[in-house]
């Protein structure tokens, strides 16, 4: 595979000498394919959403629509999505009264009131992995799509798996 | 389900208790410190608590044990909480990443070209280059750095502090600073005491060198006191100014918002009110360990929050736990209603699910195409495969 790789290799692209694709130049013309998606093991491709840092360390996800996914969902529910998720994450670093009463609290008891309670933050990604999931059932999956969790990529991106059909 | 985060950790900090726990490397310090402060306070409730307990007040010492307990609370969760690791990205991630990176040819006539590595972000007015960690193949957040004793990118990175074994950075810092404020106090408390004691043995016994008899381990541990005071307390001093300033230890070594260094800097993240950034900071919301984030992933099928009723959003944005969201501004809560409009619409229209109805031919030719391109019976892309031209940092987890 890595000598077809390097055989292929029409651009620098260290995408095409990870990967097992035959052909870097398909790769170039289809613009479904072409740029930012990288081919997984089981012939899937990826779609990754980065952080938006316009609006400081907040944390949200770009909205920007990525051109793999036409076709497969509308830009509309696209951007839906992520803005509702970009909401619920927003929220869990804002700090509001009962997020500061929470740590106070917390301080008083030594910490020890964390080993008893989830913290604001928690019960929002938890929050965020339900709606994941839901989006999954109702529009991503019926459309050969997978959200993943962004807490299972450590919040630095958003990841849609193409999967293939 | 996905493996969490911490088993596939590369760095050099330790993981212990199921991903709960994450400690440096070296932890000789730490030790060091641990010991201190307990062979200290050992003698200062074995000798001069039994004395004072009795001529002063059985409140001395029941303080003091209280006090003990919140300092070693603190420490504990210092040195054993993720400070706030970004866990690294994974392999297509960087593949993605390290594709938009790649280095312009070289020109013919050597051309100047910036650094494709570092990008550039506006944050409330003030820009801030991001830079690409190849090490941990992500995009740093702004006041994130990387620890070299560590190895890995910690958000809001303070400082390696080897005295409490763990990088101080974004999740753990209110502790670290509570465990220099809580030990600042305590240190005072057991010199007064202790001096205390001595001066009422001497009394007592109208000699100096028989109340030193008596109680033998009131001067070490003053001395210990009085000597860790002027450390602790400085340190402590230190970091009320930084939090008050809302800048780290490492910017403020790096002088990133030193208004002397650069006049038209701006602390974006300062909220103008020492108060109010102090609060953020010690009280503010604490983000879960990213190496651990789903501890739940067994019960997410038991969730505490309300079932979906219909609707995508409504069921979660509505109902939610804490009431916060009761607090939000109408703007987005009006938002999100129409976005759980086209929602429904997306999910309920075309029962076979596929919206891109008119656009089929396009979808078509895409899966088309990737027929042609895959090979049947895909390789699993393994690490030994890779060749990148950037060095990579990274064990394979097979080794």
């Amino acid at each position: 595979a890595a000598k077809l790789a390097a055989g292929n290799n029409s651009s620098n692209r260290i995408i095409n000498s990870s990967s097992n694709m035959s052909s870097s130049a398909s790769l170039d013309k289809n613009p479904f394919t072409a740029g930012t998606t990288t081919v997984g093991a089981t012939g899937t491709r990826k779609v990754f959403i980065p952080r938006d840092f316009t609006n400081g360390l907040e944390l949200r996800f770009s909205t920007a629509f990525p051109v793999q996914l036409q076709g497969r969902i509308p830009e509309e529910t696209f951007v839906a999505v992520v803005t509702n998720i970009n909401e619920i994450l927003t929220a869990a670093e804002r700090g509001s009264p009962a997020v500061y009463m929470e740590s106070i609290f917390a301080c008083l008891t030594g910490y020890l009131l964390y080993l008893c309670i989830d913290t604001h933050y928690e019960k929002s990604l938890k929050q965020v992995s339900r709606l994941v999931a839901e989006y999954n059932r109702t529009t991503f999956e019926p459309n050969r799509l997978m959200l993943v969790d962004p807490s299972d990529r450590g919040l630095r991106v958003l990841e849609i798996v193409v999967l293939n059909d | 389900m996905p493996e969490p985060p911490w088993r596939e950790y590369r760095g050099r900090s330790r993981i212990a208790c199921g991903g709960r726990c994450v400690m440096a490397r070296n932890m000789a310090i730490f030790y060091l410190t641990l010991g201190l402060i307990i062979i200290c306070s050992a003698l200062f409730f074995a000798f001069d608590c039994r004395f004072l307990a009795a001529s002063l007040s059985p409140a001395v010492p029941a303080a003091a044990a209280v006090q003990f307990v919140f300092v070693l609370c603190c420490l504990f969760r210092t040195t054993c909480s993720d400070p706030g690791i970004v866990p690294r990205g994974t392999p297509e991630e960087a593949a993605w990443i390290e594709e938009e990176i790649e280095p312009p040819k070289a020109e013919p006539h050597g051309a100047y070209r910036p650094q494709p590595r570092l990008k550039d972000v506006v944050i409330g007015g003030r820009v801030f280059k991001l830079k690409y960690c190849y090490t941990c193949k992500l995009w740093r957040p702004p006041r994130a750095s990387h620890c070299s004793s560590c190895d890995n990118c910690v958000d809001r990175f303070d400082h390696h502090c080897p005295w409490v074994g763990n990088c101080v950075g974004r999740r753990n810092y209110r502790y670290f600073f509570m465990f220099l404020a809580s030990l600042s106090v305590y240190c005072v408390y057991i010199m007064v005491f202790s001096i205390a004691n001595i001066a009422i043995l001497a009394k007592a016994k109208d000699n100096l060198f028989d109340a030193l008899k008596e109680s033998p381990a009131s001067i070490l541990v003053a001395l210990v006191a009085f000597f860790s005071i002027w450390s602790v307390m400085g340190l402590a001093g230190f970091h009320v100014l930084l939090m008050c300033r809302e800048v780290s230890t490492n910017e403020d070594i790096k002088g990133v918002f030193n208004k002397k260094r650069n006049p038209d800097c701006i602390n974006p993240f300062d909220r103008g009110d020492g108060c109010a950034n102090c609060c953020y900071v010690l009280f503010g919301p604490t983000q879960p360990s990213l190496l651990n984030v789903r501890p739940w992933r067994d019960d997410e099928n038991n969730s505490d929050g309300e079932p979906y009723a219909d609707g995508v959003g409504a069921g979660v944005i509505s109902n939610t736990d804490g009431g916060e969201f009761d607090d939000q501004e109408d703007n987005g809560a009006r938002e999100l209603s129409s976005a759980e409009g086209l929602l429904s619409n997306g999910a309920g229209a075309g029962g076979g699910r596929r919206r891109g109805e008119p656009q089929y031919g396009s979808t078509e030719t895409a899966s088309v195409a990737q027929a042609e391109e895959l090979p049947i019976g895909q390789v699993r892309i393994t690490k030994s495969e890779r060749s990148d031209s950037r060095p990579v940092n990274w064990e394979s987890p097979e080794l």
